[in-house]
């Protein structure tokens, strides 16, 4: 079906404020009187807190406020599992955990009282490896996780968070039917989500007594009901302001400092801005979790999988806190079957509590962990095999039918279509332009998001529609794609369609943004309300005896009968459907023979995807999730050494920069078989998993060396190849 | 310590008192609310802070506000004329050279020095001087078609 306005390349019009700096971020956000916090953080990975004496803090002129966990209420906050105190009570368990807060009207006075904090700590044995803390006897970082609130049951280890499972058929069975079994184990780093903008957020306790919250947090309604728990206020006392998001990429849905900030607020009597620095954010974000995965695969004769069995460690940090799903656990574990069919099947997750950073939620969760582990297994299984690495998965994918790990039943399953796509486009059986240069390829398929979204549609007498949402804009182009939907339903132009932002008042809940819902759910709702809309305009045009599309005239009669045309509708998918959506990425690298640097020359990346509402937003989603994975893949990390961060400044952490972006071929198969506004799918997390395992199996090919653990450094290719030398 | 400066911002002349340790980036920010500017990385290295001293790019949050005194600054909110966006920003919003825009004002600072000083640069040249300025939404594609376009807006 031919759409108008649905389809079309618009820019984002909708980003003016963006270009000409009018935006106001959570940390732009300026009220009378407004002072700030800081807070004062553990230098020590695991210790009692023997003491604090504030008084020097206190003594520093403009110094408004100075609180310990003496002065807060002992509640425990998180997302789903409840353990984390709001500043450190008697004990730290990780570098950078915050033990003091401090406010006053200037930041600088404010962070120069921190310094003036004394703490006297007693060193407790600290674990920082996921291995060693699951062990008898290893040092515990929670007395006993299983008391908190959210915590889930089974604890084979008191250092285990959580354990999740997923199985088919008889793996025990499937392994002796086997010709030969494969068993690799990898492992990868810590990582930030690398958005520019620190978390921020103003707190304002107004006249009413109502506080007043503007944050970056792209989950205003759970917000909400966050903050009254960590609080302890009634939800009607809480509203959340929406700002724009300085990018989430996952990670912008947790309380941060927000708590801290309100017990400011409360007890100085003024609005408190907090703005975590960015050395902050890297040793006390949420980032993403490191992992050790191990692969075992039972392959027939005929180069069938016919058993499988994976066992991830999640190294969680001290905290469950930060992650949201009610597994406390990482829902990316199940691509541990990659997109095969894989017939008996057992995958085991761990999230182990340690003396580290605590991680959360990064674009596709445990996805870029998994997939690499899963993606270079193939390969290697591949060239054990003799077999090139796009047959043997030729031989192995999902079709219609089949079934996830998770027991889901699939179809339009277009994995073929999409491997064979990206072959072609990347030339993957033409030879290779010379010695040092290889071609590694990599699979993957992501869901499209499920959730609840609320859009309300109002026609002004002017002739214009304006949509409420309660969306932050994370700068996705969301809010472009729903009014492009809006616009296309109403036969408007999409200057037509304007959004309105709304508060946590406006609504009674919704699930915010995020795991590749919007364009699904917020699409849906917008979709619904501006039928429901169309068809009130219908019934008043043919009673007044005018076209439909004299929105204004039409508009205006209701007005002067003191009507106003509008339409609500909140759109809840409760399970994700029997569509997905897959990747097949080539990487073709060289690798520097005297020094392991490895280059991307050329990349390619193929998508099934299902309607395309705004192309120049959807290409943009899958380049700059690419771009992210390019950066895992060979440079991101955040290294630590026994729980200190060693690399506390984004220059360290070394994100992709312009000079690192490969050229990009990318193919689209575009299937409208989706379950969004005009069987639009997802894109936002398709393109990120694949491309370390791409690019590892691109070097191994290159080389012959085959790095296991990311980043791919060029001295992790530099020792390997002395050491496949056979020199030191 | 505190010492008065006279600055030039965005074409206007301005005179504020600020603490000698006060950084250019939370003087722009906090005491003339200019918030356009942004503070990333705090030790410049991604550029979100990036602002013209007399023409030149600096990162705003490692440079002193007194080190300012009698000097003139552009940020992003100087870019746009009465009516019209600078055609980098234009080019942006057309080309989808930003998403979640916190990077952005930085980058449309640097790619208008770029193009004052380059008017038709090579995709080269863009690279090479666009390389203080981090994007994590982008990928960094469409940064650089918006800028060849806006160079080819500059020239028609």
């Amino acid at each position: 079906m031919a759409h108008r306005i649905v389809g079309k390349p618009i820019g984002r019009v909708d980003g003016i404020e963006k270009v000409s700096g009018e935006a106001r971020y959570s940390g732009d956000v300026s009220v009378p009187g407004l002072i700030w916090g800081k807070a004062l953080r553990s230098p020590l990975p695991h210790a009692r807190i023997v003491r604090i004496d504030t008084s020097r803090a206190r003594a520093l002129s403009g110094v408004l406020a100075v609180l310990t966990a003496q002065d807060l209420p002992s509640i425990l906050v998180g997302r789903r599992m409840f353990d984390m105190p709001l500043l450190a009570r008697d004990r730290v368990r990780f570098i950078g955990e915050k033990v003091a807060v401090v406010a006053a009207p200037d930041p600088d006075i404010a962070e120069e009282a921190t310094a003036l904090i004394d703490v006297e700590y007693e060193d407790l044995p600290a674990v920082v490896d996921p291995e060693a803390a699951i062990v008898a006897g290893a040092p515990v970082v929670h007395e006993n996780p299983g008391a908190y609130e959210g915590a889930p049951a089974e604890r084979p280890h008191p250092n285990v968070q959580s354990v999740l499972r997923f199985s088919l058929g008889d793996v025990e069975a499937g392994f002796r039917n086997a010709a030969r079994i494969f068993a690799h184990t990898f492992r990868t780093q810590l990582a930030h989500q690398g958005y520019l903008e620190p978390h921020a957020g103003v707190v304002a306790i107004d006249e009413a007594g109502r506080v007043q919250v503007w944050a970056s947090n792209k989950m205003p309604f759970r917000l909400k009901e966050l903050l009254s728990h960590a609080l302890q206020l009634s939800p009607e006392k809480i509203r959340v302001n929406l700002t724009p998001i300085g990018g989430d990429f996952g990670g912008k849905g947790s309380l941060m400092d927000l708590p801290l900030a309100y017990h400011l607020a409360r007890v100085t009597g003024r609005p408190v801005k907090m703005v975590m620095r960015y050395a902050e954010e890297l040793m006390a974000g949420n980032p993403r979790h490191p992992a050790v995965i191990t692969l075992r695969t039972g392959v027939g004769n005929d180069g069938k999988i016919v058993a499988r069995s994976v066992k991830a460690l999640f190294n969680s940090g001290a905290y469950a806190a930060f992650k949201p799903a009610p597994s406390v656990s990482l829902g990316g574990a199940s691509m541990g079957a990659g997109v095969y069919r894989i017939p008996n099947l057992r995958i085991e997750s761990f999230c182990v509590y340690t003396n580290n950073v605590p991680c959360g939620h990064a674009r596709s969760p445990g996805e870029p962990q998994m997939v690499f582990a899963e993606e270079s297994h193939m390969d290697m299984i591949a060239r054990e095999l003799s077999l090139d690495p796009a047959e043997f998965r030729r031989r192995n994918l999902l079709k219609d039918g089949d079934r996830l790990a998770n027991g889901h039943h699939l179809e339009h399953v277009r994995a073929s279509d999409t491997l064979e796509a990206a072959l072609k486009a990347s030339e993957w059986s033409q030879p290779k332009p010379g010695p040092w240069i290889g071609r590694g390829m990599a699979m993957t398929h992501r869901h499209i998001g499920v959730g609840f979204t609320n859009a309300a549609v109002r026609l002004q007498t002017d002739g214009r529609v304006t949509l409420r949402i309660a969306l932050p804009d994370t700068g996705t182009g969301a809010h472009l794609v729903l009014r492009q939907v809006v616009a296309e339903v109403l036969g408007l132009a999409v200057d037509d369609v304007e959004i309105e932002m709304a508060t946590t008042d406006d609504f009674t809940t919704d699930s915010g943004v995020g795991g590749s819902r919007v364009t699904h759910t917020g699409g849906r709702a917008a979709f619904h309300a501006a039928e429901n809309l169309k068809a009130q305009i219908q019934a008043e045009a043919a009673k007044l005896g005018v076209p439909a599309d004299s929105l204004a005239a039409i508009a205006r009669a209701a007005a002067g009968e003191g009507r106003t045309l509008a339409a609500s509708h909140f759109y809840d998918a409760k399970a994700h459907g029997a569509v997905t959506s897959f990747t097949a990425q080539v990487a073709e690298v060289a690798v520097d023979a005297q020094t392991g640097q490895v280059t991307v020359r050329r990349f390619t990346t193929a998508h099934d995807v299902g309607t395309i509402i705004n192309p120049i937003g959807h290409q943009g989603q899958i380049e700059g999730g690419l771009i992210q994975g390019l950066g895992y893949a060979l440079m991101e990390e955040i290294k630590t050494e026994e729980g200190r961060i060693s690399t506390l400044s984004l220059g360290d952490v070394k994100l992709p920069t312009i000079q690192d972006i490969p050229p990009l071929t990318t193919v689209i198969l575009e299937d409208p078989v989706g379950p969004g506004p005009f069987n639009a799918k997802a894109i936002g997390e398709g393109s990120i998993s694949a491309v370390a395992p791409a690019i590892a199996n691109a070097v191994a090919d290159a080389c012959g060396v085959r790095v296991l653990d990311l980043p791919i450094t060029a001295e992790k290719v530099y020792f390997a190849l002395k050491a496949k030398e056979g020199r030191p | 310590m505190n010492r008065k400066i006279r600055l030039t911002v965005n074409g206007t002349a301005r005179a504020v008192e600020v603490p000698t340790y006060r950084t250019l980036l939370d003087c722009l920010r906090n005491d003339l609310g200019l918030t356009g500017s942004k503070e990333g990385c705090g030790v410049g290295v991604c550029g979100a802070c990036t602002v013209l001293l007399d023409g030149k790019m600096i990162s705003s949050c490692i440079a002193l506000a007194v080190s300012a005194d009698g000097h003139e600054i552009t940020t992003v909110e100087g870019l746009a004329g009465d009516e019209r966006l600078h055609p980098v920003q234009q080019a942006f919003i057309d080309a989808g050279g930003f998403q979640c825009g916190i990077c952005t004002p930085g980058q449309v600072v640097s790619a208008k020095a770029l193009l004052d000083a380059i008017p038709n640069p090579s995709d080269a040249e863009i690279r090479e001087w666009m390389l203080g300025n981090l994007c994590r939404c982008t990928g960094y594609y469409k940064i650089i078609e918006s800028i060849r376009a806006a160079a080819q807006q500059s020239r028609a």
